[in-house]
């Protein structure tokens, strides 16, 4: 049957025209060697943009860039169809926590050869870490992003709640939901305002691991001894990654899973399906995303006052980084034409402009230096959660599965299970896949 | 698939694989969670087939007769058969969705209590066979309707010479006279809810809590998700099987014992 979804998918691809091998045509006086057509795969509105890739190909003349796109929720099967067809494209865009298990099973190619002396040192620690796979770069990354609580000010203001506006004042999440429960109007079937919007990330369902993790893990405490269970639950997986039991179900770990279930449950402040678009249309009080929704909220006015606070925390803050981001398919028969056009649209001018239209946070140093923007209020929130707050999602060579457990347990909770059964249940699933 | 399914290996990497024997299959016997998904296939085979089979045979008597409105009731009940299964998901996920949908709008309306359809441990799987009836209905309603077209009318009129009433008419001598369709019916829905998978994919995500993870749909993300393409081939092997006994068991349960 696998065999059959494999050949089926070939098929498709093959009538779409993807799979077609990387390509030269015929000589020309500008190109003696051909234009070389290079295939890229992306997810939707993600980068590379399109006047980017145009911009590289004028400066490029001898080499296109032929650019399929899927949806961000099917990148990830797309690209392990693709990996097994033994004809992927030549440039992947592919979400960056995947990095070491695309690494280590040889999906990408190391740049390290074609990278310029000294980039190493330009990459912000969380992106360095998060596209490494043991000591070797797999991405030169093309943003960064981390998660902060917008809130409605215009609500906000009328019942004189005013929320921090840096991580030293920044809110616990008992204190954030005592505002949030005070800020909804109406409860049961006939809620008019929800105190948070309902999460927009993913299949739109709870349990997202980029966001929802982050209750689990913010019980937990990265100054407490290494061996105890407040340790392993910031971390939430062991440092090797092979290991999620002791680390994803601590008493700290269900804790924090169950103040996330009774937000929905007990609380009743949050929605367990709903509009994605609720804060916009101003049915919502808070809602938590990253500074790419500020562009949205800057482009299109929701017509009210709205503001940006750190992403509350029940013990220790933290926030996720990673994003999507461009690698070489370690199959592609032209590497250096590939990896040039990846790391020529990450960095420099490309990546500057990108930064500051879209109010990404930017993987490089250079670029944050010119970007003071990032050191203005409401963006400095989150320039300033990255550096002081920011983790990677749990790094290991199976991240791809551990996020489809995880993410599988944390939605049950949000709907109702009991957090210590349905962590249990998580880990019995995804023990045997890590140690693998 | 049988010889993949003697592998241990990722859909990223298939060229270095491991073999393992039979142990894909010893974890998947011992698999609670693949365990689940049987149970949940079949428990939604059974409740699909228990209300569609009754319903579309009805439907079809009242398509037989000389009754009113029965073009209307006809493109009606078929109009499903011939919309995408994704399509069909994605509108019962907006019909259902507990803040905006038009079912739960109604409830409201009439003063009921709003229900959780999708997200409930309880309701998901009722809620799924409830759409799933509404897609095959019309399917196993032309099937029937054939079926009835097809028994000669002389043998009706016998009967009603004889002075039966329509009721012992449509049981002793419709119902006997229908055995090969009803066989095919059933072989054929048993088959289309064991296949199962949109509603998994969009409405559910298999959840909550594994109450609609459906065989092919634990298939699909053991495969890609999970990257154990040699488990998946375990559990489509067994899945198999089992589809093929339960079709041979039905044709020899319902057997028919008339001809015409």
């Amino acid at each position: 049957m696998i065999k059959s979804v494999l050949l089926c998918a070939s098929l498709l691809m093959l009538a779409g025209g993807s799979a077609r091998a990387a390509e030269r045509g015929s000589p020309t006086p500008a190109c003696p060697q051909g234009v070389l057509t290079l295939r890229l795969l992306r997810s939707i509105n993600n980068p590379p943009q399109p006047d980017v890739v145009a911009a590289w190909e004028a400066a490029n003349p001898c080499v296109k860039i032929e650019v399929n796109e899927v949806p961000f929720g099917q990148l990830a099967d797309k690209i392990s169809v693709l990996a097994a067809s033994g004809n992927p494209p030549d440039i992947l865009g592919y979400d960056g926590p995947n990095t070491a298990s695309y690494a280590a099973a040889g999906v990408l190619l190391p740049l390290d050869p074609f990278l310029p002396a000294g980039f190493k040192d330009d990459v912000t620690q969380a992106s360095l870490t998060e596209h490494s796979y043991l000591g070797k770069l797999y991405s030169p990354g093309t943003q960064q992003t981390t998660l902060a609580m917008f809130y409605n000010a215009t609500l906000l203001d009328k019942l004189d709640i005013h929320p921090p506006r840096d991580l030293k004042s920044g809110w616990t999440w008992a204190q954030a939901l005592e505002a949030i429960k005070k800020c909804q109007q109406g409860d049961g079937d006939d809620v008019a305002i929800w105190g948070l919007a309902p999460s927009h990330f993913g299949t739109g369902q709870p349990g997202f691991v980029y966001r929802d993790l982050l209750f689990q893990r913010s019980a937990g405490d990265p100054k407490a001894p290494p061996d105890s269970s407040a340790y392993k639950t910031y971390f939430a997986i062991s440092p090797d990654g092979k290991t999620a039991d002791g680390w994803l179900n601590t008493p700290e770990a269900i804790a924090g899973a169950t103040f996330y279930r009774d937000l929905f449950n007990v609380a009743k402040v949050t929605p367990k399906a709903g509009i994605p678009t609720a804060f916009q249309d101003g049915h919502a009080c808070f809602t938590l995303d990253t500074s790419y929704f500020m562009a949205g909220l800057i482009k299109n006015d929701p017509g009210f006052k709205w503001g940006v606070t750190p992403l509350p925390y029940i013990r220790s803050p933290i926030v996720h980084t990673g994003s999507v981001t461009l690698g070489v398919s370690s199959k592609t028969k032209y590497p250096a034409e590939a990896a040039k056009f990846v790391i020529d649209v990450s960095t420099g001018t490309p990546a500057e402009a990108y930064a500051h239209r879209a109010r990404i946070l930017p993987v490089l140093k250079s670029v944050g230096g010119k970007m003071p923007e990032l050191n203005e209020y409401p963006l400095s929130i989150f320039y300033a959660e990255l550096t002081a707050w920011g983790q990677p999602r749990p790094p290991s060579p199976h991240f791809a599965q551990y996020d489809k457990v995880v993410s599988d347990a944390l939605r049950d909770i949000a709907y109702g299970a009991d957090p210590k059964t349905r962590l249990d249940a998580a880990v019995r699933t995804l023990q045997p896949i890590l140690s693998r | 698939m049988l010889r993949d399914s003697l592998y241990s290996y990722q859909l990223l990497n298939p060229d270095d694989r491991l073999f393992v024997g039979l142990q894909n299959y010893a974890e998947l016997l011992t698999n609670p969670d693949t365990l689940q998904s049987f149970g949940v296939t079949f428990g939604f085979a059974a409740g699909t087939i228990a209300v569609v089979i009754p319903l579309s045979f009805l439907l079809a008597v009242y398509l037989n007769g000389r009754l009113p409105m029965r073009a209307v009731v006809r493109t009606v009940v078929f109009l499903p058969v011939v919309t995408s299964a994704v399509v069909i998901a994605t509108m019962w996920t907006f019909l259902l969705d507990p803040a905006n949908g038009l079912i739960n709008g109604a409830l409201s309306g009439l003063g009921l209590p709003r229900l959780a359809f999708l997200t409930s441990k309880s309701q998901a799987l009722p809620s799924v066979v409830l759409v799933t009836v509404w897609q095959q209905l019309g399917f196993a309603t032309v099937l029937f309707l054939s079926g009835l077209q097809g028994i000669p009318n002389e043998l009706e009129d016998a009967a009603r010479v004889d002075g039966a009433s329509a009721l012992q008419r449509l049981r002793h001598v419709v119902l006997p006279l229908m055995g090969r369709t009803t066989l095919f019916v059933v072989v054929i829905m048993t088959v289309f809810a064991l296949q199962s998978f949109a509603p998994s994919l969009i409405m559910t995500s298999g959840g909550p809590e594994g109450t609609t993870n459906f065989v092919v749909y634990n298939i699909y993300q053991t495969a890609f998700s999970l990257q154990q393409p040699g488990m998946a081939s375990a559990i489509s092997a067994v899945f198999m099987f089992i589809v093929l006994g339960i079709s041979l068991v039905q044709m020899g349960l319902l057997r028919t014992k008339w001809n015409y």
